[in-house]
């Protein structure tokens, strides 16, 4: 149990992950409770570093166990209500969660993770010993540090007696029980072996292993009984290859017992409790019988429970451990309360009549969770803690991605197979009855297909609650560094979306997040003296509209100002004050997600806005997404990002430039013109086109691509629009409207052209997607002179 | 361990013998090692990406995934030629991570163990072909074998020249 197992070690990291994650949530969350909430949450936090420490342990990081340990340690005190819920102690305890953090970082860029700073394990042992400055409450100065959560009270009523173990040892305790009883399903599928001929060597080297395994375990444990009894079975296995026919009824019986008499221990483990029988004459009689002699112990009809009366090994343990009666045993089989009587229900074994065949159907199908086989091991901790079959299942993100791939050639190849019906039924004039069948099994593989699509991708979508639940820290840190009172209100973060997009979407909403708490909300006193409340209350919302998530990041700080960005972005060049003039609010508004808008030195009402921006505005339009800015000077600012809800499948505009076809996103896509050879003249060498009442820049997608442009004839504008920017992308033909599946171009001979990625064609060809904020960026400076 | 006797030289040492496959581009032949190769392809319809280096023919569509392919004629600066019924696209796995990509060429021969000791280390002046992805030149009975590092022919950054015209 000493090897570090890759997949164990990777399951420890996500799940270590999950929970300093939840950790932080709960941590900030305790601060604003109160009473029986609060006390509920500090339980929680404490279970989940109880639980990174436990499986720490196991894994031998002593590091990260001696740090969660300290940690552990005083949020005990907290639980306990001997040290007072105080901003300095939270401070200390979501620095320990980022110290945790950071040695599971480290771990996963397989380091040895550094062991914490000293003054903070001195900081926390402050607390656990009530001596950390204003945090200790009176009650706790001389409190005993008890620290075993898991010793309940009522546990005398419990069989066995309690374990004394070191603290190492303890903690490991619920893993342990879990591995027992996964050897004990392992078991039964040794026991039902071991009756077939067939089987019977292979079943005993099983036996043989698994038997090794438990007297490791049980020697680890220092449980005396359950390790001379395990013993016997390692002593025994090899021999049954060679066991007398006759006799192997006899024998698998008893291994039978023994097995329940494991599995026993193994619940008693998870209350800490340690069993003992009298196994001198099972273990005599087994190893008899395997060695070819026969047992004169009486009839036991291959009833488990009679065996273990007929060893002496129920009622020599009656008294130390005292139980209910097993529900199938009556009486007359159980004379004496033994710890059999814990048996589950599905564990005892239904009498076969078969002497022969005593454990063909014997042993029960192992419960649910004991099947061991197909089980990642990962999730023995929550099996222990948790009876509840599990309703959901860790899968790589790889698998899902392979199956995105599948689907989508799928689509292809159900799009071919709908052209070829349709040929058939057209072109070459099958009878009309089979063109019909043809016809509605075609659509019959259109509906499936699409269904299997949705639900593929439906596999890929998570909720924003996993990037919401970060944000209350990120606000609780501004507000406590820069003194200001700021209340956090989150909304729908059960809205579903993309994978790609919530990674996409993090770097963003923190950037605004962190604008607008800490440029956005203005000083208590600033707000008292402007009439508003002192505690400034910043928005995050999400909402499903269409295909598109909205979300909204709102606060009722100080609002932009637009003669100051407006000035800033002449003196930038972005306008001219004649154009500013024009400009809607908005519009001016947009100049802060110009690339490095504000990172000179700034009017103070615009400091820091900006900075970050333009991430903002890059990683959204990576998700083919939009930007809106609103605001009013003195009531608050309100960012609106509308993104798609998927960005593996999006609606496409399929043009026909020279003799290649380019998919461009419809979400950038506003009209499509033909525009008359009149509408165009040129202004300083850039063609444009007048539309109603607009100028618009022309792009020749020919010129653009370098393709040859000597033939041009009658060929169409596609208005396009990039945040404020709109232009006409000139292409030769239209293909017209698809739903194209994004493939990424990312091979660095490929990168360098104006494609956000590509897609393949009905036809099994490939079609670069255009990306629009390319295509028009270069164009920019060149549109804003001929403007 | 064979003891077949054509087998005799080459499983002597495992280590000794190169796996290769060996391919044609123009009137030379090329081999690379068995190893780096995921499949051999007929010719496909390849897409064309504008700003891409003069070499990379295009990108297509291999069972869902994108990739590039070379067009080795280019990157070697030999002549252009009409692609023949034999011409292969052949798919590779190269560098640390794993870059999969495809290269054209003209006709693809045989697959064939070498020994380590028949291979000649690259000429310090190389024909058609620079030297620098020329890994060595193995000397069969009847004809040589030009031996390609495939990491060092694709890792190279030559810069588009559609690029540079854009540019300037």
């Amino acid at each position: 149990m000493n090897d570090m197992d890759a997949g164990l070690l990777q399951d420890f990291l996500t799940e270590a992950g999950e929970l300093i994650e939840q950790l932080d949530q709960d941590l900030v969350t305790l601060e604003s409770t109160e009473g029986q909430e609060q006390s509920d949450i500090c339980n929680a936090c404490f279970r989940a570093l109880h639980t990174i420490k436990g499986a720490a342990g196991f894994l031998g990081l002593d590091t990260v166990t001696e740090f969660a340990h300290a940690a552990e340690d005083a949020l005990n005190k907290l639980r306990k209500g001997e040290v007072a819920v105080t901003p300095s102690v939270m401070d200390l305890l979501l620095q320990s969660a980022d110290v945790v953090r950071g040695q599971i970082d480290q771990l996963a860029g397989g380091d040895t993770p550094d062991a914490a700073d000293p003054a903070l394990i001195a900081q926390l042992h402050a607390v656990a010993d009530g001596s950390f400055g204003d945090g200790a409450a009176p009650a706790a100065a001389d409190a005993p540090t008890e620290d075993q959560p898991a010793a309940s009270g009522g546990a005398d009523d419990l069989p066995g007696t309690p374990l004394k173990l070191g603290p190492q040892k303890m903690d490991l305790i619920e893993f342990m029980a879990t591995d027992l009883k996964e050897y004990v399903g392992q078991l039964d599928e040794a026991i039902d072996g071991l009756a077939n001929d067939a089987t019977r060597e292979e079943s005993a080297d099983l036996l043989g292993q698994i038997a090794d395994n438990l007297v490791k375990t049980a020697d680890f444990f220092e449980l005396d009984d359950l390790t001379a009894l395990t013993q016997s079975l390692f002593d025994i296995a090899p021999k049954l290859h060679e066991a007398k026919h006759d006799l192997l009824g006899d024998i698998v019986v008893r291994i039978r017992a023994c097995r329940q008499l494991i599995e026993q221990q193994a619940d008693a483990l998870e209350n800490e409790r340690a069993l003992s029988w009298d196994i001198d004459t099972i273990t005599q009689r087994l190893g008899a019988l395997a060695d070819g002699e026969s047992v004169d112990a009486g009839a036991h009809d291959d009833d488990v429970a009679k065996v273990l009366e007929l060893d002496g090994v129920v009622s020599a343990s009656a008294a130390a451990a005292p139980a209910p009666t097993t529900p199938d045993e009556p009486a007359d089989t159980t004379p004496d309360d033994g710890p059999l009587a814990r048996i589950e229900p599905e564990a005892p074994a239904p009498p076969t009549p078969d002497a022969k065949k005593p454990a063909a159907k014997a042993a029960p199908p192992a419960p649910e969770r004991r099947n061991g086989e197909d089980r990642r091991q990962g999730d023995r901790r929550q099996s222990a803690g948790n009876a509840a079959p599990e309703q959901t299942i860790r899968v790589e993100v790889g698998r899902l991605e392979e199956l995105l791939n599948l689907v989508g050639q799928l689509v292809l190849s159900k799009n071919r197979i709908n052209a070829l019906a349709r040929d058939l039924r057209e072109t070459i004039g099958i009878p009309h009855e089979d063109g019909e069948r043809i016809g509605e099994a075609a659509s019959d593989l259109d509906r499936l297909t699409g269904e299997l699509q949705v639900g593929v991708m439906r596999t890929r979508m998570q909720p924003l609650a996993k990037l919401f639940d970060r944000y209350p820290r990120v606000v609780r840190d501004i507000a406590r560094a820069t003194g200001k009172q700021i209340n956090l209100e989150v909304e729908g973060k059960d809205t579903e979306v993309d994978k790609t997009v919530l990674e996409n979407l993090a770097d963003p909403l923190v950037h605004i997040l962190r604008n607008s708490a800490d440029h956005g909300v203005e000083s208590p006193e600033d707000r008292e003296a402007a009439g508003k409340d002192k505690q400034g209350t910043v928005r995050l919302t999400a909402e499903h509209q269409g295909s598109h998530v909205r979300v909204a990041i709102s606060d009722d700080g100080k609002g932009l100002d637009r003669a100051v960005i407006g000035n800033k972005a002449i003196e930038r060049g972005l306008t001219t004050p004649d154009q500013l003039e024009k400009l809607e609010d908005s519009e001016v508004f947009r100049f802060i997600f110009e690339a490095g808008f504000s990172t000179a030195k700034q009017v103070s009402d615009l400091s820091g806005r900006g900075v970050g921006m333009d991430v903002v505005r890059t990683n959204i339009a990576k998700l083919n997404g939009a930007v809106n800015i609103d605001s009013i000077k003195g009531k608050g600012t309100t960012i609106e990002i509308l993104i798609p809800l998927t960005v593996a499948i999006m609606p496409a505009m399929i043009v026909v430039s020279h003799d290649e076809q380019y998919a461009i996103p419809l979400q950038s896509v506003i009209e499509i013109v033909r525009p008359e050879d009149a509408a165009i003249s040129s202004v300083q060498g850039q063609r444009v086109v007048r539309i109603r009442n607009t100028v618009l820049p022309l792009i020749d997608l020919r010129e653009k691509l370098h393709q040859p442009t000597d033939d041009p004839y009658n060929r169409f504008a596609v208005v396009v629009k990039v945040g404020g920017t709109q232009a006409g992308l000139v292409v030769d033909r239209l293909i017209g409207q698809q739903e194209i599946v994004i493939k990424p171009l990312d091979d660095e001979y490929t990168q360098g052209g104006p494609f956000s990625g590509a897609t393949i064609r009905e036809d099994g060809k490939v079609c670069l997607i255009l990306d629009v904020v390319q295509v028009l960026k270069d164009n920019t400076v060149r549109l804003a002179d001929a403007a | 361990m064979s003891d077949s006797p054509q087998d005799h030289n080459a499983t002597a040492n495992d280590s000794d013998v190169l796996q290769l496959v060996s391919f044609e581009i123009g009137t030379e032949e090329y081999a690379i090692p068995i190893l780096a190769v995921q499949e051999i392809n007929r010719m496909m319809s390849i897409t064309r990406v504008p700003n891409s280096p003069p070499s990379v023919e295009g990108v297509i569509n291999l069972r869902g995934r994108i990739i590039p392919v070379v067009d080795l004629r280019k990157r070697f600066g030999l002549s252009e030629v009409e692609d023949s019924a034999d011409a292969r696209i052949i798919v590779v796995e190269v560098g640390q991570q794993g870059r999969v990509l495809g290269f054209m060429v003209d006709r693809v021969n045989q697959v064939l163990r070498l020994a380590r000791d028949i291979v000649d280390p690259a000429p310090s002046v190389a024909g058609a072909a620079g030297a620098d992805f020329v890994e060595g030149v193995g000397k069969l009975e009847d004809r040589l074998l030009i031996l390609l590092d495939l990491d060092r022919l694709f890792a190279d950054t030559e810069l588009p020249t559609e690029a540079l015209a854009a540019a300037a």
